[in-house]
């Protein structure tokens, strides 16, 4: 999985946002603002790869156990996928 | 040619709006030309069907200037859709939605501060300079064809809303950088939003933002004024 064309994570003001441009613009004219820990999956999911990968990095960069890596994460996923910014391949 | 916010732009209006807006910008023509733009008939003609209620004057007007505000990120630069006033040599500006009553405040500063004037009524240019952030007055100020052809340095920024009281308060990153966006032209290509992104991170951690509630009463433009100066 990957996050979807067209929109790019900045650090803006001290804040994460993610935009939309090109043809996703026409569809989304909003502005999305992330944690830390989610620029990192967003960081981390632009460049595509499986939740494996995803949970293996987050436990690699936060110290916390597996359980609540998979809670954030799973979280942030079904967030991310429920406004349409992940696509599967 | 014309010098609007510091930039050469090499255009032609043919029709008496525009022509009477920019004549105050006109500048050497021999000066080299930073910005080109040449809109043709067929696309004025175009975009006057579309919007049967506009001149194809008028439609001249507006598409110049979304011209001009579009390439403003390549010069460092923002078009932020507000009211600007000019008040002891600096700028305030006032930003909403339409209908909100960005002019009427700024009207209010001009009746309750003797020497203030409107920079431009309703699409100032910001453009980072060498000497901080400047606000701009442009030929393409909205219905009020209020603007005077002078860069002065920014003081703050107020998102503007109505309400019965006055109050004012900082407004915090994300407020300022959502109501930023929503009123400015957002680039669709991602070279450019990128460049527009970075231009906002430097204005608005160095340029205050705050959060205005007004009414129409002279009290309005007293709170707005020391809200946006006692931090001197």
């Amino acid at each position: 999985m990957k996050t979807k064309k067209g929109f790019m994570l900045r650090s803006v003001g001290g804040r994460h946002v993610v935009v939309a441009v090109g043809k996703a613009s026409e569809e989304f004219n909003g502005l999305i603002t992330l944690n830390d820990s989610g620029a990192f999956l967003w960081n981390a999911l632009a460049e595509g790869c499986t939740y494996d990968e995803l949970l293996a990095k987050m436990l690699e960069t936060y110290e916390v156990t597996e359980m609540t890596a998979r809670a954030g994460l799973d979280q942030f996923l079904e967030t991310a996928r429920g406004a349409g910014l992940i696509v599967d391949d | 040619m014309y010098n609007i916010a510091g930039i050469n732009v090499d255009m032609a209006p043919k029709y008496p709006r525009t022509l009477r807006q920019s004549e105050a910008y006109l500048t050497d023509e021999a000066s080299e030309s930073d910005i080109r733009i040449r809109l043709s008939d067929e696309f004025l003609e175009h975009k006057q069907r579309e919007n049967p209620h506009l001149t194809i004057e008028d439609c001249e007007y507006i598409w110049l200037g979304s011209e001009f505000y579009e390439l403003l990120p390549e010069f460092g630069g923002l078009l932020l859709h507000s009211s600007a006033v000019v008040y002891k040599g600096e700028g305030f500006l006032f930003s909403a939605p339409c209908g909100t009553g960005k002019s009427t405040h700024t009207q209010i500063w001009l009746k309750r501060f003797e020497g203030a004037y409107i920079l431009n009524d309703d699409k100032p240019a910001i453009r980072l300079t060498k000497d901080g952030f400047y606000v701009y007055g442009t030929p393409f100020s909205g219905k009020t064809d209020l603007n005077v052809n002078e860069g002065v340095p920014l003081r703050g920024i107020c998102m503007l809303e109505r309400g019965k009281e006055n109050s004012i308060e900082k407004a915090d990153p994300e407020a300022a950088l959502f109501g930023i966006l929503n009123q400015t032209v957002r680039p669709v290509s991602e070279e450019r939003m990128d460049k527009l992104l970075k231009i906002l991170d430097k204005l608005i951690t160095t340029v205050p933002v705050y959060k205005l509630c007004c009414n129409m009463e002279l009290e309005a433009a007293e709170v707005s004024y020391r809200g946006m100066t006692q931090n001197r």
